[in-house]
């Protein structure tokens, strides 16, 4: 497993782009996770009220609320870290080294599984640096800290984490497939922003149970929105299992997909 | 003798096309072997097969006794078409990938680098390197696991004389340390100057395998020259063991009879007080032979 981890980091360590693409993600990732109180002082500043009360009582950080609050809010721009697989894997055909590594003898099992290792290594540090983030705006901000507040609710860290893990396996299939970075990216933006919501937009209602399966909205569901019991509307605070199930089922049929690209035709391409 | 490679009845085909036709080849241990050629007859897609990035459509090899797996193809040194590395990372950094797939030690990179001269430049991007510097890390890649067996795509490709010069010298001190190396070539001359067997492909199909020595040895064509080109004509004129004796330009071109040696003639012409300034045995020519297959095989 080291092995295969290290092949992967190997071509990325030294890699100016893999660093800036991160740096950039990172930044906005810290942006969209603590800006939160920022913008409710300026909507305050801009005379934003409810009834008399300042926007900024909205207790966005507080225990156990930020859980859902941050990983609902880092959902949005998941898009910028796949960014870093489609450059991994496009490049992987563009420089020809998938083809050196297999004859090198790397078999395309497991150099799909160092993609895998490396795409599930850096979900990880996605979910670390959130739990960081949450802990340390909740007790900054958080009106409550006592231990069960300050844990009820993490399960939407891992869940994230499977999130992002399923997003970069989607982003790897595009990258095998189209095999050039640009192509790859534009792809993935126009099928995420544009051709998904579309689709199910134009969809009658009855075709939820259909909706509920393509693959963005499907992990987007995981996390539903949580802003709006702000003002007292119903929200899904929890992870619904069939949700979960939906998504775990992505991961396999990715994983799957993935495999038999890599397997199925001719590596010298 | 034993035996490094066997193919066979490889066969590759893409759509109608079929690339590799019943391929059978034996490679033993210690030859260099080349795989002659056009371009578009076969040589790369069956070095692809043996390399395992394209999937035969049957038939099949075996690495010293050995079925074909990514297992197998770590003790090989390869390098298919141009050489492939990562232009962002430098030399070290390109080989320490290789180390990490074949489960070797860093430590191998230096003394390969070395070996091909290029540890003044290890530290530069590979982006910045030129095609033969580019060529001949490919070749220290290659050479990293001491491989048993080295297998070279057109390794002097695209390269400028002194570029092709080196890497043939590479090749030959290579085999000299007792690899044994496959190559693929649409160069005839560069064969026959570093290869001991060779084999003929054409659409796909063997038409020629052999030793380069036993196809390629002394002919019994004469070229002679002597300062007085008159006298030496008249005299290898009253020989009686020379025949079709004409000119070339500047040489005097002569067959030997069967049964009549070199030595034989230059005693004659001693005794004729005729002295030579040049005495070649003509060697027969591959790019004869060559085309000579190559026009069979269209039967």
């Amino acid at each position: 497993m080291n092995r295969l981890f290290q092949i992967e980091w190997l071509k990325q360590k030294h890699y100016r782009t893999f660093w800036v693409v991160m740096g950039l993600y990172y930044f906005s990732l810290l942006v969209v996770t603590t800006g939160g109180m920022a913008l409710l002082y300026w909507l305050e500043t801009q005379g934003a009220n409810f009834e008399g009360i300042s926007p900024t009582i909205v207790p966005l950080y507080d225990f156990p609320d930020v859980w859902q609050n941050i990983t609902y809010a880092a959902s949005f721009i998941k898009i910028f870290l796949s960014f870093i697989i489609i450059i991994s894997i496009t490049n992987e055909f563009s420089y020809r080294t998938l083809q050196q590594n297999v004859i090198d003898g790397l078999s395309p099992q497991e150099f799909l599984l160092s993609k895998v290792l490396f795409i599930a290594v850096l979900s990880f540090a996605n979910m670390l640096f959130l739990a960081i983030i949450g802990l340390g705006m909740g007790l900054v901000f958080s009106t409550v800290t006592d231990w069960s507040s300050i844990f009820t609710y993490t399960e939407f860290l891992p869940v994230h984490f499977l999130e992002v893990f399923t997003f970069l396996l989607f982003a790897l299939l595009v990258g095998s497939l189209l095999k050039k970075a640009g192509f790859a990216i534009v792809f993935t933006g126009i099928y995420v922003l544009i051709i998904e919501p579309i689709l199910s937009i134009s969809l009658p209602n009855s075709w939820e149970a259909v909706i509920q399966w393509f693959p963005i909205r499907a992990l987007n569901n995981l996390v539903h929105i949580p802003f709006p019991k702000y003002i007292f509307m119903e929200v899904q605070d929890y992870v619904k299992w069939q949700e979960l199930l939906i998504v775990i089922f992505w991961a396999v049929a990715l994983y799957f997909l993935n495999y038999l690209v890599l397997t199925k035709r001719d590596v010298k391409g | 003798m034993s035996t490094v490679l066997t193919i066979s009845k490889l066969t590759k085909r893409y759509g109608r096309i079929t690339a590799v036709n019943e391929l059978d080849l034996q490679i033993e241990a210690g030859q260099v072997y080349g795989i002659l050629g056009p371009n578009g007859s076969g040589k790369t897609t069956t070095l692809g097969m043996l390399l395992g990035v394209v999937r035969p459509t049957s038939g099949d090899f075996s690495w010293y006794g050995q079925p074909a797996s990514a297992e197998a193809r770590r003790k090989v040194g390869a390098i298919l078409e141009m050489p492939a590395f990562l232009p962002y990372l430098n030399a070290v950094q390109n080989l320490r990938i290789v180390c990490q797939i074949k489960k070797l030690p860093f430590a191998e990179i230096d003394r390969c680098l070395a070996l091909v001269n290029l540890t003044e430049r290890s530290s530069d991007p590979f982006k910045t390197y030129s095609l033969g510097m580019k060529q001949r890390l490919a070749i220290a890649s290659a050479l990293l696991c001491d491989p048993g067996v080295l297998i070279l795509d057109e390794p002097t490709n695209g390269l400028d004389p002194q570029g092709i010069a080196e890497i043939r010298e590479l090749i030959i001190s290579i085999a000299n340390m007792g690899k044994t190396i496959l190559l693929a070539s649409h160069l005839l001359d560069e064969v026959q100057r570093v290869c001991t067997h060779f084999t003929v492909l054409k659409k796909g199909k063997r038409i020629y395998a052999g030793g380069v020595s036993e196809s390629l040895g002394a002919s019994n064509l004469l070229e002679l020259r002597a300062a007085d080109m008159e006298a030496l004509g008249a005299s290898v004129a009253r020989y009686s063991q020379a025949e079709k004796v004409h000119r070339e330009g500047e040489l005097l071109i002569g067959q030997l009879a069967d049964g009549s040696t070199v030595e034989d003639l230059h005693e004659f012409l001693i005794k004729e007080k005729v002295v030579l300034t040049h005495l070649v045995v003509r060697r027969k020519s591959l790019e004869k032979q060559f085309l000579e297959l190559l026009s069979q095989g269209d039967e």
